[in-house]
């Protein structure tokens, strides 16, 4: 009797390990084993153009480079406003986004389906689309604010500060919808009757947003951004597509200068080095994110 | 069994429609998969073979998108009549010099043995052989074979006493300019800089009523390959240089360098030509020309085609062509670019490749692109063969300057060279309130790391 019971826990446990290890086995191939290569190679000092040199291993070197290196401080100092920027504009344009699609009007199937068109178009074709925008000669934002008087058109890829704002722009204008996604989901489960309750209690409008949606919205949110940081983090095909980097610098980002050392410049040890840097940042914000998360999921569970 | 009516269907949960939402985003996810992937796209073969009594070869080709499609087929038709065991398959890359470079060297860095044949970018060759990546042509590409192309462009394509490449196309930077207006004014092709100023702002002052538009120059300024080229001219117009003469440093704290970059960061942008230049690679800075809204430009020589085209160009038949103005008479400069052929050190059929190369660098088949195709040819004798000077008159200009024309720094590591080059250029001329000098010194100190890395290897 004992012996068959444990026969039957050790098939329980056989099949369990058998149903996890397709995924188990794809993650080691497609993200622990990347990860951990990155972090080997990152420790070498290897050039493509140079293979007399070989591949010492150098330790901490390249992340020593990397810290002095002026370059990647101007992509990290970038990267961060970046992230700060795009993600503050992007959660507040989704917040209201979502409430207006979260109200009853008609035609609300229809323009909930035409907000996520700006999420569903690629990347690259958003990009070059509003590169175009933002042309000197035959922009649609030159056309707008000036009209006919052509000699007032302005360059506004040309200006290193205008540039980065557009690029700014242009990943709130893709990526709103997929915030807004995100904190609609949040909003349909936020159960009506405490509204109706407020609103018996004489709660305004303002009132009621303010002490019943945005809290109860907060697991949503904090969603929303860990999403949105994580991608922001890792920008590249806006940067590659609009303006590579320039005008002098000013929108090289962390992971383009990655890529330029890692597959132009053939550094294969600091390109690592680089990469595993950004690897390492985005998984400390993800986990002090997921912490917040977790504790928040917690105290909704308590009764 | 019992039926559930529609009033009696159990309430659905409120997250059911948060559970639609993420269902609908993995179906859009599953949408767009496909759209990301499928970078290069292979081309059939043109034309079947007949059977012949050699074992069949398929040489792969990787090449960038031509810009003259109709061209390549039929000569890579006529090469496939003329060879009928080989059949050629093209592999097309982005067009963009860096995209096809980083296409490129990922599958040789990788030891495909798909690759056979392909194109290198002057500027690679170090690298290409340092690599390993390209087989040296020594034995097949003869001394005598060599002395019938010009010059400079078998120097670019050796290193280290082996040769690497066999040249394709080869470029070097011109000035074009409008040739009625210049006459207008009774002014003939700027040898100087100053005297270009000069020229620009008389022709301005008398046009600026009839086209506003109208801008002293126009060339590319963005953050790109490009950009080296354009200030390697006005520094070496300037009697500087971007390396020490023995090739040891960076030389970009030369007082000769630093006044050349003065000059384009004070007299060019934003007043000789609009600040737009900053964003403009060759497509743009040509355009505007096109466009009749730029009285000088600088461009590769396949522009001359395109500038008077009917079709294409509003200024047809009243561009001329000229070398680059100096900043003293006779200190022109002209940055060296184009293209080599190169065969794969994986490649399995080096023979075939190699017949492949002969046959597209011959004189009929540079003949061929120079007349259909605009593409200025590398072959001594096409520049003073009388047809091709017939169809290309501009080419008699050209050869001087191509046979003047001053390569990039040439490095194995150049790639990431050029990329310290352009960020410091670009910082030059786009963020106001630089301490230049302090640029140049950073800039020289790192390129010199670099280089002192390539001599410890060797």
């Amino acid at each position: 009797m004992i012996r068959a019971h444990s026969l039957l826990r050790h098939r329980e446990g056989l099949a369990a390990w058998s149903m996890v290890a397709p995924a188990l086995l794809v993650t080691m191939v497609f993200a622990v084993y990347p990860v951990l290569d990155s972090l080997w190679l990152s420790l070498h000092h290897i050039f493509v153009g140079i293979p007399q040199l070989g591949s010492p291993f150098v330790g901490l070197d390249n992340y020593v480079a990397l810290f002095h290196d002026p370059v990647a401080r101007q992509a990290l100092v970038v990267t961060l406003a970046f992230v700060l920027l795009s993600t503050l504009l992007e959660l507040a344009c989704g917040l209201i986004i979502a409430l207006v699609i979260h109200e009853r009007f008609r035609g609300r199937g229809l323009v909930r389906a035409a907000i996520l068109i700006p999420w569903a178009i690629p990347t690259v074709v958003a990009s070059q689309l509003w590169r175009y925008i933002f042309n000197d000669q035959y922009g649609f934002a030159n056309l707008l604010l000036f009209g006919d008087r052509v000699t007032d058109y302005v360059p506004w890829l040309a200006y290193p500060g205008v540039a980065f704002a557009v690029v700014v722009l242009t990943d709130v204008w893709k990526t709103s919808s997929f915030a807004a996604l995100l904190i609609l989901a949040g909003l349909q489960v936020i159960p009506h009757d405490l509204y109706d309750a407020a609103r018996v209690d004489g709660a305004r409008m303002w009132q009621r947003f303010w002490h019943i949606t945005l809290p109860l919205l907060k697991p949503a949110l904090l969603l929303a951004l860990l999403f949105r940081t994580m991608d922001a983090f890792r920008v590249f095909d806006l940067v590659f597509v609009m303006t590579q980097g320039g005008p002098g610098d000013a929108t090289q980002t962390l992971q383009f200068y990655g890529y330029q050392t890692l597959f132009t410049e053939g550094r294969i040890g600091y390109g690592s080095a680089i990469s595993v840097a950004v690897f390492l940042m985005i998984l400390a914000l993800s986990l002090t994110y997921l912490r917040a998360m977790g504790s928040n999921l917690l105290e909704r569970r308590r009764p | 069994m019992r039926w559930i009516s529609p009033t009696q269907r159990i309430q659905r949960p409120p997250q059911s429609y948060a559970g639609t939402v993420f269902r609908w985003i993995g179906l859009l996810i599953l949408i767009l998969l496909p759209c990301s992937t499928g970078i290069a796209c292979a081309e059939s073969p043109p034309g079947a073979a007949p059977a012949s009594s050699k074992p069949h070869v398929t040489l792969r080709f990787v090449s960038w998108k031509p810009d003259h499609a109709r061209v390549w087929e039929e000569v890579l038709a006529d090469f496939t009549r003329t060879h009928p065991h080989i059949s050629v398959v093209r592999e097309l890359a982005p067009h963009s010099s860096t995209a096809y470079h980083d296409l490129l060297t990922q599958k040789l860095k990788n030891r495909d043995a798909t690759v056979d044949v392909f194109f290198i970018d002057v500027i690679w060759v170090p690298e290409f052989a340092a690599a390993g990546w390209a087989r040296p042509l020594d034995d097949i590409f003869s001394p005598a074979m060599r002395q019938e192309f010009l010059p400079a462009a078998i120097e670019v394509g050796q290193y280290d006493t082996h040769v690497y490449g066999v040249p394709s196309r080869i470029d070097a930077g011109l000035l074009y300019y409008r040739q009625d207006l210049l006459a207008k004014y009774g002014f003939i092709a700027p040898a100087t800089w100053p005297e270009l100023v000069r020229q620009a702002e008389t022709v301005l002052a008398g046009e600026r009523q009839t086209n506003p538009l109208l801008q002293g120059y126009s060339a590319q300024f963005k953050q790109y390959e490009g950009l080296v080229c354009n200030m390697l001219e006005f520094v070496e117009g300037h009697g500087g240089s971007l390396m020490r003469p023995d090739g040891t440093g960076s030389a970009l704290s030369s007082p000769d360098a630093l006044a050349a970059v003065q000059f384009v960061r004070d007299e060019v942008i934003g007043r000789l030509t609009s600040r737009a230049a900053l964003t403009y690679q060759e497509p743009e800075a040509l355009s505007l020309f096109l466009q009749g809204h730029a009285i000088f430009h600088r461009n590769w020589p396949y522009a001359w085609e395109l500038a008077n085209n009917q079709t294409r160009s509003t200024i047809a038949g009243q561009v001329g062509v000229a070398p680059l103005p100096g900043f003293s008479p006779g200190r022109a400069a002209a940055a060296l670019g184009g293209w080599l052929y190169g065969i794969s050190a994986y490649s399995q059929h080096p023979d075939e490749a190699w017949a492949l190369i002969e046959f597209l660098s011959s004189q009929a088949v540079q003949k061929k692109f120079s007349r259909e195709a605009g593409i200025a040819p590398s072959r001594e004798a096409l520049f003073s063969d009388p047809e091709v000077l017939a169809r290309s008159p501009q080419l008699r200009n050209q050869g001087a300057v191509l046979h003047a024309a001053t390569p990039r720094p040439r490095s194995p590591v150049y790639p990431a060279i050029s990329h310290l080059l352009q960020r410091y250029f670009s910082r030059a001329l786009a963020v106001d309130g630089l301490d230049l000098a302090q640029e140049a010194a950073i800039t020289d100190a790192h390129i010199d790391r670099l280089l002192a890395l390539t001599k410890a290897a060797r």
